[in-house]
């Protein structure tokens, strides 16, 4: 394991980003996420890490109301950024996704260019306001996604005929070009092979950055190697939410240790 | 035997070598299935096609055949003609007599030598009073009339027997090549496959038969008028006496003009229905309202063309045409696009919201992940996403238009015109292939044989459009998959 980079543990900034205290999410009847209370903090990569079905995805979909979509969906309790409570009736879900940007699971580029995928949320967001400056945001989003030398000589070609990786770089540049203050990402490498993977992870703490990154993960290595927070979900709770290093050397909950260590799972 | 009998007594024997063919293969076996290749059913379904499948086909092929050589037989005790109308207007004299006769066996009671005693003074009213609608009777025809009896009866015969044999054959090879270890699932697989082949095989025989029968019709059309008139000429004025003016262009016109208002009419609104159905509807409007929208799909054209007679016709007149001074009439050009409008709305409403329902779901996120409302999502993301599909549905729907008669006849009217005002009564191209097919006249003369001409040339606008949907929907589908 000598060879793994782990990513630089020491968390510069020390501010709270995202809060949330006692949120709970019921699809229809199911109380899907119970009482969950973190906070996520600013330039930080924070991995959301358990089980499958254990909540981890709904509750980073809680972080930019993506929920609001899926019909049946509730969501209670406080959830603030910036010490504001999106849940708010006066938030517009609209400008909070443009602040809180989201990756998915499987890279999903617009049947579009690879210059109008990354365009396309600084032109609805009206973040440019001439053909010159979009072009600047686009080359210095795909820069930052490492996809400029790739893409810089077929802009104008689909998105969807690039590869898998690249993909899903262009969905990440695709968010970033937004300049959202937080990146919410679900499972961002479940879909790439190893050395996309790799790509995707150095990526990942370079936008630390700029931004609060929330990943969620299945692998634990991934999260033992890209972050500095590790919240550990079990059957709709949150169990465990610590330091990273703490949370994988030395778990105070029992069932967070049987879960790293691969008893559970 | 009668056609319905012997097809009856194949049926039966076919259920019957099921049953055969799998006891047989379970006795083979010694009673136990595990040693067998195949189910014990397979091989009941490989003896019972072994049975039906040839000797029906063979019945097929029969009756097709028969009437032929019965014909060529005849034909020679009928006295020689060059003429190929006045020898099949002979021929179906003759097969009115034979029936007419038939009739008279069974009405009279009549034996063999009654018959052959019979002559044809006097006939023709008592095979009338039958029921055979026959006019004159000459000794030939009624000899020819008897020789295609007595034909008809001993073909009629040896296909019975032939039928059957080939049955009872069927169920005799299958149980003799039922064994354990034949492969009965294979072979009942791929006579299977066979069976769908011949099926998919009687769609395309008959597109290529319609397409033959139209070229035919329409080569023998140019023969008699010359085709830089029909292409070029812009006049339509077909006189029964002769010298008409067959120029395609007055009712090209007038279709063309009619399809582009009922698309100008349905494509806006069928496709935002279509959006607000797909995006914004929740189930249970959707529920209802989709439903509601396909009735629209099922009312038959007649009744819309009642609609634009009674409703829509005498409104535009009163309402637009009389008042802006554009004209009197109430069946026109506006009239029918607007219904025919109508009319396709479900059509490309129902197609394009099964297409926008097929954009898969993570593109929405991605677009809501980034901040986009949902009328952006739906104009940035989804509409060009589905769009092959869309422009797809379109252009089958302006087939339809094209293709589209009752709405035409009743609400513009049938006056060949070449003229931009809406309000004017004009026809299209279907509604003259009707005009200048109904009447007692035969298929000889321009006037009746332009409607082939006519119909060639719908048809080959109609492909074309086809053409260009699959060619759309193909060539965008790659680049978005």
């Amino acid at each position: 394991m000598d060879d793994i980079r782990y990513a630089d543990r020491i968390v510069s900034a020390d501010e709270v980003k995202i809060a949330a205290r006692k949120a709970q999410v019921y699809y229809g009847t199911n109380h899907a996420l119970r009482d969950v209370d973190v906070d996520i903090l600013g330039k930080t990569v924070t991995a959301f890490i358990g089980p499958s079905g254990c909540g981890k995805s709904t509750f980073l979909r809680c972080l930019n109301r993506m929920n609001d979509t899926i019909p049946g969906c509730r969501v209670e309790g406080k959830i603030t950024l910036d010490g504001q409570d999106i849940y708010d009736a006066r938030v517009d879900p609209v400008q909070l996704r443009a602040k809180v940007g989201m990756v998915f699971q499987k890279p999903n580029p617009f049947p579009k260019s690879i210059y109008d995928n990354v365009a396309y949320g600084p032109r609805i967001h009206g973040l440019a306001r001439s053909k010159a400056e979009i072009d600047e945001i686009v080359e210095s989003a795909l820069r930052r996604a490492a996809l400029w030398n790739e893409a810089k000589d077929r802009l104008s070609s689909p998105g969807t005929g690039l590869s898998g990786g690249q993909q899903q770089r262009l969905c990440i540049a695709r968010a970033i070009a937004t300049s959202p203050e937080v990146l919410l990402m679900d499972e961002p490498c479940s879909a790439l092979d190893p050395i996309a993977t790799a790509q995707i992870e150095e990526l990942i703490d370079e936008l630390r950055a700029q931004f609060s990154v929330v990943i969620v993960t299945h692998s634990m290595q991934q999260a033992a190697r890209v972050s500095q927070r590790t919240a550990f979900f079990h059957l709709g709770r949150l169990v465990e939410y610590g330091e990273t290093g703490q949370i994988f050397t030395n778990p105070r909950d029992p069932r967070t240790e049987s879960y790293i260590s691969g008893r559970i799972g | 035997m009668s056609l319905g009998t012997l097809v009856l007594a194949v049926l039966i024997l076919s259920a019957a070598a099921f049953v055969a063919g799998r006891r047989f293969a379970l006795s083979r076996a010694g009673g136990d299935p595990r040693r067998l290749h195949s189910l014990p059913g397979h091989y009941g379904q490989h003896a019972a096609l072994l049975t039906a499948v040839p000797a029906l086909a063979l019945l097929v092929l029969w009756l097709g055949v028969q009437p032929l050589v019965i014909e060529l037989r005849v034909a020679t005790l009928l006295p020689a003609t060059d003429d190929a109308t006045t020898a099949s207007l002979a021929m179906a004299e003759v097969r009115r007599i034979s029936e007419g006769l038939d009739r008279l066996v069974v009405a009279e009671g009549l034996s063999d030598r009654d018959l052959a005693a019979l002559t044809p003074e006097g006939l023709a009213p008592r095979l009338r009073a039958v029921g055979a609608a026959v006019a004159d009777i000459t000794p030939q025809t009624l000899d020819a009339a008897r020789a295609h009896r007595a034909l008809q009866a001993s073909f009629g015969l040896w296909m019975s027997v032939l039928v059957l044999g080939a049955s009872l054959g069927g169920v005799a090879l299958a149980l003799l090549r039922t064994a354990p270890d034949f492969r009965a699932r294979n072979v009942s697989e791929r006579f299977i496959m066979w069976i769908l082949i011949a099926a998919s095989l009687v769609a395309v025989a008959t597109t290529v038969g319609i397409v033959l029968s139209l070229v035919f019709e329409t080569m023998h059309f140019f023969r008699l008028y010359p085709a830089q008139d029909f292409f070029f000429s812009l006049t339509w004025n077909p006189q029964f006496r002769g010298g008409s003016d067959l120029g395609i262009w007055p009712l090209l016109w007038g279709t063309i003009y009619i399809s582009i208002i009922a698309l100008v009419v349905a494509v806006p609104i069928g496709l935002l229905t279509a959006i607000y159905l797909s995006e914004y509807a929740g189930p249970r409007t959707r529920g209802w309202a989709k439903p509601a929208i396909e009735i629209l799909a099922g009312i038959p054209t007649i009744v819309y063309g009642l609609f634009a007679l009674i409703t829509v016709g005498p409104a535009l007149r009163d309402w637009f045409a009389q008042p802006l001074g554009l004209g009197s009439s109430s069946s026109s050009v506006m009239t029918a696009g607007l219904v025919m409008g109508i009319m396709l709305i479900p059509f490309i409403s129902s197609l394009s919201d099964d297409i926008i329902n097929a954009v898969p779901q993570s593109l929405r996120d991605g677009s809501y992940g980034l901040g986009a409302t949902q009328s952006e999502t739906v104009k940035q993301v989804i509409l060009p996403a589905a769009l092959p599909g869309i422009v797809g549905a379109i252009l089958l729907g302006a087939s339809r238009a094209i293709g589209e008669t009752m709405i035409v006849v009743l609400g513009a009217g049938a006056a060949a015109k070449l003229s931009m005002n809406p309000f004017e009564a004009m026809t299209t191209v279907t509604v003259k292939i009707v005009s200048q097919l109904t009447g007692d006249t035969e298929f000889a003369s321009p006037e009746t044989l332009v409607a082939f001409a006519l119909g060639l040339t719908l048809f080959v606008i109609t492909l074309v459009l086809n053409v260009l949907a699959l060619y759309i929907v193909r060539k965008y589908r790659e680049q978005y998959e």
